[in-house]
């Protein structure tokens, strides 16, 4: 009985949460002439079709994983760097850079979004030069995701024996070298869960890059302006592709986990 | 060689300071003066003249976290009581929807919600009347929820299989039933998760632009639309702008610092996910 | 009779279609401190989570006063546990932990106030009333966990290894403690350990266990002076254990020799084993004896050395005060006291002499037997 109970309260929760995605999906293959979103009339490609045609859309994909790649890989190194440095920090100074790394991850991501956009603006008005576009978006990518490397790498690094490091300096091991010989392989496995997180956190962002974007275009944000004037299917389309790239990249991020065991992220 | 890993943090710290605590500062600097750049009161002041938008939001923000929490709870509940192997499928489930788009799952139930939208459309077939349900502050809810729950089930799965099986057969053995034991040990213990489920749920949710402006249409304005029409819309102003976001900092602040007050565990448990 | 708190009748559990225990029996008496001992896997906490009822038996009932409570859940018995890692709760102070029980059963305030304080005197802890669990070291968190079940005035107190995450003076002291609690309430005692000597300085009733059946049932001094197989005798302290033929009553024979003794009724050339505690045997001059052997091993034990002798390809294991060097032939007395007769068994043969013997063998033995709480709570 109560067994029942909570199956079918499973699978309500999990209708809610997926009945939209199945409906746009569904509603891509529509093949409508007018913009009607609602009415079956037929199975097509045409929308898939129309969207790799569409040239902004491509454009703002090329820029998305432009910045993405940059965001992620700057991020990995710059983080993974100061995690091995906030691990050896004495307490004071450890806590308050963490609240510094935690503040970006609490405060509204609508704040952080504004907050730069005056910095950008501001340092215009100090230094001249073009203020929105790629560079700023790029910093700002860099700059929300290197909270989550930092607190993927982090605990790798707590849980590491600290005596591995001496011991391979204790084997002549110049410190350099120790650190990609040892403590590199060590902490790899969170290394990498940070560097897909903030590639895909990258990817997916739209309300920081709303604000420092300028007149540059990213995916979401030119998704935002198709839902704002003309409502099309090619959206549908989109979704349904973008979905499925990111259950693939999922799939591979899992079956990595699978190995190393605890994901990082949950520790996040 | 300790003191020269320090350093390592160096980089990261001036990066932090630049594009993090410096553009707070500017916020704050904005906040108080003038388009000439003199000291002012008066952007704070006229936050004021926007209680009910910040009302509003709060108001929206709470409902959809509570439903998010009474409708989350008993599904962590229930994962956390599944096989191990089960449980990682169905933490899967909770957050794969969570890795489609933003945007696009809230167009998702414009689609749905519309006056001609599908939901309104089966009516019909079944020969209701049809609802009027987009461009209403229950849309708007419904958004919130639909969008923050997996990050209310997440932590509150994460604290709840973590507690110890013990721990629950002792809490029986002192006579506890089955009722006893999930009110006076499982929701107690599971304390932490559930406040990182409500601030990671209520704090998006007050600070939300877009969810408002797809299926909450103009008569809907939350803060978040305050803020994005001081810096990117017709209202242009920066210095109301900063000045909103420092009051919505504030508040924010506020309703964590109260939340904490129900925890008196250790911190650190639970923890923050994602 | 009369007066048997618990009784199981013919239980059988099984987890994962491996049977665990199979048509067991065991009846406790009223206010006796029972321990069940024994090693990895025997069943001993499959037996006290059944009485406490978190398992189901698949066959078998449970009397509590010759009422059947087999199916009732844990919550309804009035049979309190103590956790093996005391399974406190980390959301509520000393003070509630205790009060937990009371305050299910809707005792008012006052009264549940009185006993909390008389609990955490009787546990030695007045004073830690609002101290939060995770300031507390293993053992007060053990004391605790002794003061909230008894709390509840149970009638039987469970207790799954409760000592077991104690370091070892902790321990002894807890020992002591737990049974000056046990005779002051006079409530049962049933103590689940692996620790033999945990077993024997604290029990009224010690149950042997193996393999899931009992081995014997005794007192302390019964199961150590009189084990009825050669499993007992190897769990329970040194022994040597020698295969034997009774010849006739009162009068055996081994190591090529016939010995008087205090054993009878096993018939005449009777196969057996024979049990030769290390402490009972004198050491004396070589060829004064019938048992001759050379010196193998030596090792200091502070009150004793242990010393390995050799006889006849039999290494024999004796605790002497007196100092015998590696290579010395000495010989070896018993009287008849010294020797305890069993009839063979399964363990027969199983367990040799200390040809192998090593001290990290013990150790092994013992980080095995630390294991075992967790492969048996499974």
């Amino acid at each position: 009985m109560k067994k029942t109970g909570g199956r079918i309260y499973t699978f309500l929760v999990f209708l809610f949460l997926y009945a939209p995605i199945l409906v746009l999906i569904v509603f891509s293959f529509n093949d409508t002439e007018t913009a009607s979103r609602t009415v079956w009339s037929g199975f097509s490609f045409k929308w898939y079709q129309k969207l790799f045609e569409d040239r902004l859309i491509l454009e703002a994909l090329r820029n998305t994983l432009l910045i993405a790649v940059i965001a992620a890989a700057a991020s990995t190194v710059l983080g993974t760097v100061a995690a091995v440095g906030i691990n050896s920090m004495k307490r004071l100074p450890q806590r308050i850079l963490m609240n510094i790394t935690n503040f970006p991850m609490v405060n509204p991501e609508i704040v952080t979004g504004v907050s730069m956009m005056l910095l950008f603006v501001f340092a215009v008005g100090l230094f001249g030069g073009r203020s929105l576009g790629m560079g700023s978006i790029i910093a700002a990518h860099i700059t929300f995701c290197l909270p989550y490397v930092i607190l993927s790498v982090l605990p790798k690094l707590r849980q590491m024996d600290p005596n591995l490091y001496e011991a391979a300096q204790d084997l002549g091991c110049p410190p350099v070298k120790a650190f990609f010989k040892v403590v590199l392989p060590e902490i790899m496995p969170g290394v990498v869960t940070g560097m897909i997180m903030a590639f895909t956190l990258s990817i997916d962002d739209f309300v920081i890059s709303y604000f420092t974007s300028g007149t540059t275009q990213t995916l979401p944000i030119y998704i935002y302006s198709m839902t704002r004037k003309r409502v099309s299917p090619e959206i549908n389309a989109l979704s349904t592709v973008l979905f499925a790239v990111v259950m693939a990249l999922l799939i591979v991020v899992n079956v990595r986990q699978g190995r190393g065991r605890r994901p990082a992220k949950e520790e996040g | 060689m300790k003191a020269k890993s320090r350093l390592l943090s160096a980089p990261y710290t001036v990066w932090m300071t630049i594009f993090i605590v410096l553009p707070m500062l500017l916020v704050a600097w904005f906040a108080f003066t003038d388009r000439a750049g003199h000291f002012t009161l008066e952007n704070i002041l006229s936050v004021g003249q926007y209680s009910n938008v910040f009302l509003r939001s709060i108001w929206l923000g709470a409902v959809a976290t509570f439903i998010s929490l009474v409708m989350g709870y008993p599904l962590a509940y229930i994962i956390s009581k599944m096989s191990a192997k089960r449980q990682s499928v169905m933490v899967m489930l909770v957050m794969l929807p969570m890795w489609m788009n933003f945007l696009l799952r809230t167009y998702a139930w414009m689609t749905l919600l519309e006056d001609n939208g599908l939901i309104n459309a089966a009516l019909r077939a079944l020969g209701f009347n049809g609802i009027h349900m987009i461009n209403t502050a229950g849309a708007v809810v419904l958004g919130m929820v639909y969008n923050y729950i997996p990050y209310m089930i997440l932590p509150l799965y994460s604290v709840l299989t973590k507690i110890d099986q013990s721990v629950i057969e002792a809490a029986e053995d002192l006579g506890a039933n089955s009722r006893q034991v999930f009110f006076k040990v499982v929701v107690p213990m599971s304390m932490p998760g559930i406040i990182s489920g409500v601030t990671m749920v209520f704090v998006p949710a007050v600070s939300t632009f877009i969810i408002s402006k797809m299926l909450g249409g103009g008569a809907n304005l939350l803060i978040g639309d305050l803020i994005d029409m001081q810096f990117l819309g017709s209202a242009y102003n920066p210095n109301l702008g900063s000045a909103i976001s420092l009051v919505l900092m504030v508040i924010i602040l506020i309703c964590m610092g109260i939340m904490n007050q129900f925890d008196d565990g250790e911190p650190g448990e639970g923890g923050v996910l994602l | 009779m009369n007066n048997t708190i618990l009784s199981l009748q013919n239980i059988a559990v099984s987890y994962g279609g491996e049977q665990v225990l199979g048509g067991f029996h065991l009846d406790i008496q009223d206010g006796e401190f029972v321990t069940l001992l024994g090693p990895s896997g025997c069943g001993k906490t499959t037996v006290l989570r059944t009485i406490g009822g978190f398992i189901q038996p698949d066959a078998g009932d449970v009397f509590f006063y010759g009422k059947n409570i087999t199916a009732l859940p844990p919550h309804k018995r009035e049979v309190n546990t103590i956790f093996q890692k005391y399974a406190l709760f980390p959301h509520l102070n000393v003070y509630d932990n205790i009060a937990f029980g009371m305050r299910i059963k809707g005792k008012n305030e006052r009264e549940i106030k009185a006993t909390v304080h008389e609990m955490l005197s009787m546990v030695n802890l007045t004073g830690y009333a609002h101290r939060g669990i995770s300031q507390l070291s293993g053992g007060q968190q053990q004391r605790v966990a002794i003061a909230r079940a008894l709390a509840n005035e149970p009638k039987v107190l469970l207790l799954d290894e409760p000592l077991g995450a104690l370091d070892l003076k902790l321990r002894k002291d807890m020992q002591v403690e737990l049974k000056k609690i046990q005779q002051q309430t006079g409530i049962t005692f049933v103590f689940v350990t692996h620790d033999q000597e945990e077993a024997l300085s604290m029990s009224d009733t010690v149950v042997v266990m193996d393999g899931g059946d009992i081995q014997q049932i005794g007192t302390p001094t019964d199961i150590y002076n009189e084990p009825k197989n050669a499993f007992v005798a190897d769990f329970i302290g040194e022994s040597n254990i020698l295969d034997g033929l009774m010849l006739e009553d009162y009068s055996v024979r081994f190591a090529g020799h016939t010995f008087q003794c205090l054993d009878k009724g096993f018939g005449k050339n009777t196969p057996v084993d024979v049990v030769i505690r290390p402490e009972d045997i004198d050491v004396v001059q070589a060829d004064s004896t019938h048992i001759t052997g050379e010196v193998t091993a030596v090792t200091f034990k502070g009150v004793h050395y242990e010393i390995i002798v050799d006889v006849a390809g039999f290494k024999w294991m004796i605790q002497s005060t007196d100092f015998r060097a590696v290579g010395d032939r000495i010989g070896l007395s018993l009287t008849p006291d010294d020797i305890h007769v069993m009839a063979k068994s399964e363990y027969s043969g199983r367990f040799g002499d200390y040809s192998t013997f090593s001290d990290e063998m013990d150790e092994d033995m013992q980080a095995a037997g630390e294991e075992e709480g967790k492969a048996d709570e499974g």
